[in-house]
């Protein structure tokens, strides 16, 4: 493991209005780490994966990813064609195809040419195992199909780090284990990632840390099979009671 | 194809499609209308016609312009109302609200009457020849101010389709890492297109009909040379029926056109 982390937090403050969201979160994750991140609805986990690729903007605090500090505008864009991110609610772009979805930004970002995009984008799709829907409109394919475009088109421009917020929770019951497959691949690539999810059963198989979150502030963090069996926090022993 | 001769059978999807038959014959209806009374009545319709023929051109001409222009300037102030920057959206805001909060005609009579007198007077105080000598040329003040009202309307159409499309395309769209104008460019714009299309359509009506307008600032369009030959002839009901019917004729086509590219764009939704 890297001795400097490819993602340092420090003192993160943030407020929606008058609600604080954040308060004070300090986070550093190594380059090949993955990382859960687990809470309760509205304990900021969201907010705080938004605000490392700057979605959110921050009150205080300080985040330097991959050594650029969220500054200025030219750092922000620069971060996220570093960082890739898949939504829960997959936010494929419905008017483009499943493979133009996954080339669009490798053309008009990275400035690649359309051939070249093209074979990425196929050897994506060939990756996340639906090269035959290449031609298909994201409209006329299944939850678990689309959140794994979701994934190719993040990773067609070439991340180091990728974040998932709640990449499962919009999914039946049968497509999650899809959809967790491919993040266990990445994983195994040793892909850094930052997760936002309660699939203990991908918390157990691939993650370094899982972290606990409640009320704007990390209460725990542990190895996900520690963290699961012999939590600390009454915090932590409490939201697991729930969720388990 | 499969899918619309299915459509056919559902009741309900054939009653719509019917009425959209009914009103092309009803366009139908209008210019055989217009073209009986040209060939069985030549005197007086088919001289009103003759007479009036160079204002249909200027009546199509003036709204075709007046629309592009409405379009790039509507969009140019869209953007400018949804811009992060607090000077700019208020510059736009109040643009819209002063475009929108005055009758067309009164904006139509200060730009043809009162504008030039105020750029005259502006020269005199610079000492500035070619303001002192500016006059105003009716075509092009009545463009201006169609497209002045005009395009604050379609700055609201084209705001409302963009804020039409779920934040989450912006927001995937800019983790890609592209710019705000590249996620407008090739992922908010065009989904907006379908969503504005038929509003746009119907602005593009209004505009046709309000073009008559233009007829009291010195334009020589329908209305105006409609005007001249009931001066000269001394007859009223046959000159308005016949002007009346032409704008029918150009509205009706128009309405079939924006309803044909609305039923284009439900069926390519997907």
């Amino acid at each position: 493991m890297a001795t400097e982390p490819i993602i340092h937090i420090e003192n993160l403050h943030k407020h929606f209005g008058l609600t604080p969201a954040l308060k004070g979160i300090d986070l550093d994750i190594y380059s090949g780490e993955v990382v859960v991140i687990i809470g309760p609805s509205g304990s900021g986990k969201s907010t705080l994966l938004r605000c490392i690729n700057r979605l959110e903007e921050y009150d205080s605090g300080g985040i330097i990813v991959d050594n650029i500090p969220l500054t200025t505008a030219e750092n922000i864009n620069a971060i996220r064609t570093e960082v890739g991110m898949v939504f829960q609610s997959f936010n494929l772009f419905p008017h483009l195809t499943v493979l133009e979805n996954v080339m669009i930004a490798q053309k008009v970002v990275r400035k690649r040419s359309k051939a070249e995009a093209m074979t990425i984008a196929q050897n994506l799709l060939e990756k996340v195992g639906i090269p035959e829907k290449a031609y298909d409109f994201p409209g006329q394919l299944s939850g678990g199909q689309q959140q794994r475009v979701a994934i190719a088109r993040a990773l067609a421009m070439n991340p180091k780090i990728m974040l998932f917020d709640e990449p499962t929770s919009a999914l039946d019951p049968e497509m999650i284990q899809e959809v967790l497959d491919v993040m266990l691949q990445l994983a195994s690539e040793g892909m850094t990632m930052v997760v936002v999810s309660h699939e203990m059963g991908f918390a157990r198989a691939a993650a370094d840390r899982a972290v606990l979150m409640d009320e704007g502030v990390i209460v725990e963090e542990a190895v996900p099979d520690v963290l699961f069996s012999a939590p600390k926090q009454a915090r932590t022993q409490a939201f697991l009671s729930k969720i388990l | 194809m499969r899918v619309r001769k299915e459509l056919d059978r559902v009741p309900g999807y054939e009653v719509a499609n019917h009425r959209i038959d009914t009103w092309w014959w009803l366009v139908v209806a209008v210019v055989g209308i217009v073209l009986l009374l040209a060939l069985r009545m030549p005197d007086p319709y088919w001289r009103i016609i003759r007479f009036v023929s160079d204002g249909i051109g200027v009546t199509v001409g003036v709204t075709l312009t007046a629309f592009v222009l409405t379009l790039v300037l509507g969009l140019i102030a869209a953007i400018g109302r949804l811009s992060n920057s607090g000077f700019i959206r208020s510059l736009t805001t109040v643009y819209v609200e002063i475009a929108r909060g005055i009758p067309l005609m009164v904006q139509l009579l200060f730009w043809y009457f009162a504008f030039p007198s105020l750029i005259q007077s502006f020269g005199r105080l610079l000492n500035y020849q070619p303001f002192e000598r500016y006059l105003a040329d009716p075509f092009t003040m009545a463009i201006l101010g169609l497209t002045f009202c005009y395009a604050a309307y379609m700055s609201e159409i084209y705001r409302a389709g963009i804020q039409s499309i779920p934040k989450g395309q912006n927001e995937a769209a800019r983790s890609l890492g592209m710019t705000h104008g590249q996620a407008m460019r090739h992922i908010i714009l065009p989904q907006a297109v379908r969503v504005i299309l038929p509003p746009v359509g119907n602005e593009f009506i209004s505009l046709l009909k309000d073009s008559s307008l233009v007829s009291v600032v010195a334009v020589a369009d329908m209305t105006r040379r409609g005007r001249e030959f009931m001066a000269a002839n001394f007859i009223p009901v046959e000159t308005w029926i016949m002007i009346a019917l032409l704008y029918l004729v150009m509205t009706l086509i128009s309405g079939r056109i924006v309803a044909w590219i609305e039923r284009k764009t439900q069926t390519e939704e997907r």
